[in-house]
């Protein structure tokens, strides 16, 4: 399978403070790419570019096939880059269906009718058909989490971007993520997953990369990357200060 | 599961935009009109209801503003005066027919939106309303140094023959049934959709696709164009103008009552609040001096207990919701209409 998304030699950071040095690596279609990394590391700037939210200094992103390294966030959305917030923001006046139609309905240009269908697959696969008229300020944590997914989800993304999805739910809660990371997956989309948990990246990562001062540390299979010694000195070590 | 009770115990919302609800709004309309062609309304009536059909566009348009985008405003003054003047100069100065005034008012305030939101849109929330502000506040301090506009000695709208109150009456019931059809419509489209979102919260609504500028614009300038009209109504029917009174806060601050009291972000709000304050005004014009302060007394109470506003209490108290914007997974039990409108 080709590759959806490449990272070359990509610099990036705000203004003077660089944050992103010589990144590289690519995301094969269909698969799900884990990224770990103590906290400052760059895996938000790493995301933030990947969305638009900050241009390269140098380098390139292709996803797809196209070069998006100056693409507008928007415009990436609908180029299928289908992002979710670290701390879920759902449309809180609007039920958990409109908080998913209108994803489909302007990420993925629907007219609303068919947006409907569109709206109401992704609620099913994010478990929240259910309670899909529930105002979306009344769902719990993790619903607001799948509710991230769903709306991201209707906007009908090549790719699609977890930000620290199981950070804060109880342990069973974070079996649910999985088991629906590994639906998302069988439904064909590529996922990059950011996770502190480290469960998460042994067991549902297909390929799984460390970052560090912004740069790839190591990338390879989930559960060798997890036992070498230079992401336990990097990242371990850290990671038990960071202990919420 | 606990969600699956939950779901089962609210109850569902009634939306009364079906038939019944279209026949009652076209009979009230029709009634409307029919009263000022076979003049069953006295000129006193006609010009209370008069007002009222303006405040409900100037608040519908706020309500749209703040109430549907998150856009709060404390300038939609600045178009009031800005079409007030237009008239105004265009009748006295140019001897220019009203109806064209009113028109070149209403250009002259969408394109001032327009010039106006490259600059807003760079702003949000309290800096935007802030922003809004000033720009009216600066707009009538040129003004009132402008001979052109006679400083700010005030102009005059003079116009053979000077409408009656009939006519005005029309002009400003039609204006109210626009206004309301297109605020109907408008979030019945894909924008409409799309600026609940972006009221809630930007950002994520951008990241889904909405564009906000672009939504933003429209809103703004459909705004900014019906206030406009509204405006131009007033003055031709007050028949001068000056800076002081075109551009006042006070505008706003009307708006913002009548918005709040009837129920921020419904569209029916704005229609009970406007009836509300200009009867309230009316009443209170026998106690000078204390209008202000009992209005802004009714205006806390009403944030205090009834923080949905009448309207959105009684939606809420009642479970039904008139005009409502709302997108339900099932389109055939209560909503009929909503299936053809797409």
């Amino acid at each position: 399978m080709g590759n959806i998304l490449t990272f070359e030699h990509v610099n990036a950071g705000y203004g003077r403070v660089q944050i992103l040095h010589d990144l590289s690596f690519s995301v094969e279609e269909g698969e799900v790419y884990g990224v770990i990394g103590p906290n400052g590391c760059g895996k938000t700037t790493m995301f933030n570019a990947l969305i638009g939210l900050i241009i390269p200094s140098s380098g390139k992103i292709t996803f797809n096939g196209h070069d998006i390294t100056k693409v507008k966030p928007a415009q990436r959305c609908q180029m299928g880059i289908g992002r979710t917030y670290q701390v879920p923001r759902p449309f809180e006046g609007m039920s958990v269906f409109e908080n998913v139609l209108v994803a489909a309905v302007h990420g993925a240009n629907h007219s609303e009718h068919d947006a409907r269908k569109v709206a109401l697959d992704a609620l099913k696969l994010t478990e929240l058909y259910e309670k899909r008229e529930i105002p979306a300020g009344e769902l719990t944590l993790l619903d607001r989490k799948r509710l991230e997914i769903a709306r991201a989800l209707g906007t009908e993304p090549k790719l699609l971007l977890l930000d620290e999805v199981a950070a804060g739910l109880t342990e069973a809660e974070v079996q649910d993520v999985m088991k629906m990371v590994a639906n998302l997956k069988a439904a064909g989309y590529s996922i990059i997953w950011i996770e502190h948990v480290i469960q998460t990246m042994v067991e549902s990562t297909d390929h799984l990369m460390c970052m560090a001062q912004g740069h790839e540390l190591l990338i390879g299979d989930p559960r060798p990357v997890m036992e070498s010694k230079v992401v336990e000195e990097v990242y371990l070590g850290v990671e038990e200060e960071d202990e919420e | 599961m606990e969600n699956k009770t939950l779901a089962s115990v609210r109850k569902p919302i009634k939306v009364l935009d079906g038939k019944v609800m279209l026949i009652v709004c076209i009979i009230i309309v029709a009634f409307l009109y029919a009263a000022n062609i076979f003049g069953i309304f006295s000129s006193n009536t006609m010009r209370y209801l008069m007002k009222i059909f303006l405040y409900i566009t100037m608040g519908e348009m706020w309500n749209l503003l703040s109430g549907f985008t998150g856009m709060t405003s404390l300038g939609n003054q600045t178009f009031i005066g800005l079409a007030g003047f237009t008239v105004a100069v265009a009748t006295s100065t140019y001897n220019l027919p009203i109806w064209l005034g009113i028109l070149i008012g209403l250009a002259i305030g969408v394109v001032v939106a327009f010039l106006l939101s490259f600059v807003l849109f760079r702003m949000r929330g309290m800096y935007f309303a802030i922003a809004t502000w000033v720009i009216a506040e600066a707009i009538c301090t040129a003004f009132k140094s402008w001979p052109y506009v006679n400083m700010g000695g005030g102009m005059s709208i003079k116009a053979k023959p000077y409408p009656k109150t009939p006519e005005i009456y029309l002009m400003a019931l039609t204006l109210f049934v626009v206004a309301m059809i297109v605020v109907y419509l408008l979030l019945r489209t894909k924008t409409g959709l799309g600026l609940t979102a972006m009221r809630d919260d930007a950002d994520a609504a951008s990241s889904v696709g909405v564009n906000i500028f672009k939504s933003k614009l429209l809103v703004y300038v459909i705004a900014a164009g019906f206030t406009a009209i509204a405006g131009a109504i007033f003055f031709i029917n007050k028949g001068t103008i000056y800076p002081d009174s075109g551009f006042n806060i006070d505008w706003t601050v009307s708006m913002v009552f009548i918005v709040i009291v009837g129920g921020i972000g419904t569209v029916s709000g704005p229609v009970v609040g406007a009836i509300v304050y200009v009867l309230l005004d009316e009443f209170l014009a026998h106690f000078p001096g204390w209008s202000n302060i009992i209005l802004g007394a009714i205006a806390i109470l009403v944030i205090l207990f009834l923080p949905d506003g009448i309207m959105g209490t009684l939606q809420k108290k009642l479970h039904f919701e008139i005009f409502s914007q709302k997108r339900f997974s099932e389109h055939k039990k209560d909503i009929g209409k909503k299936a053809q409108l797409q």
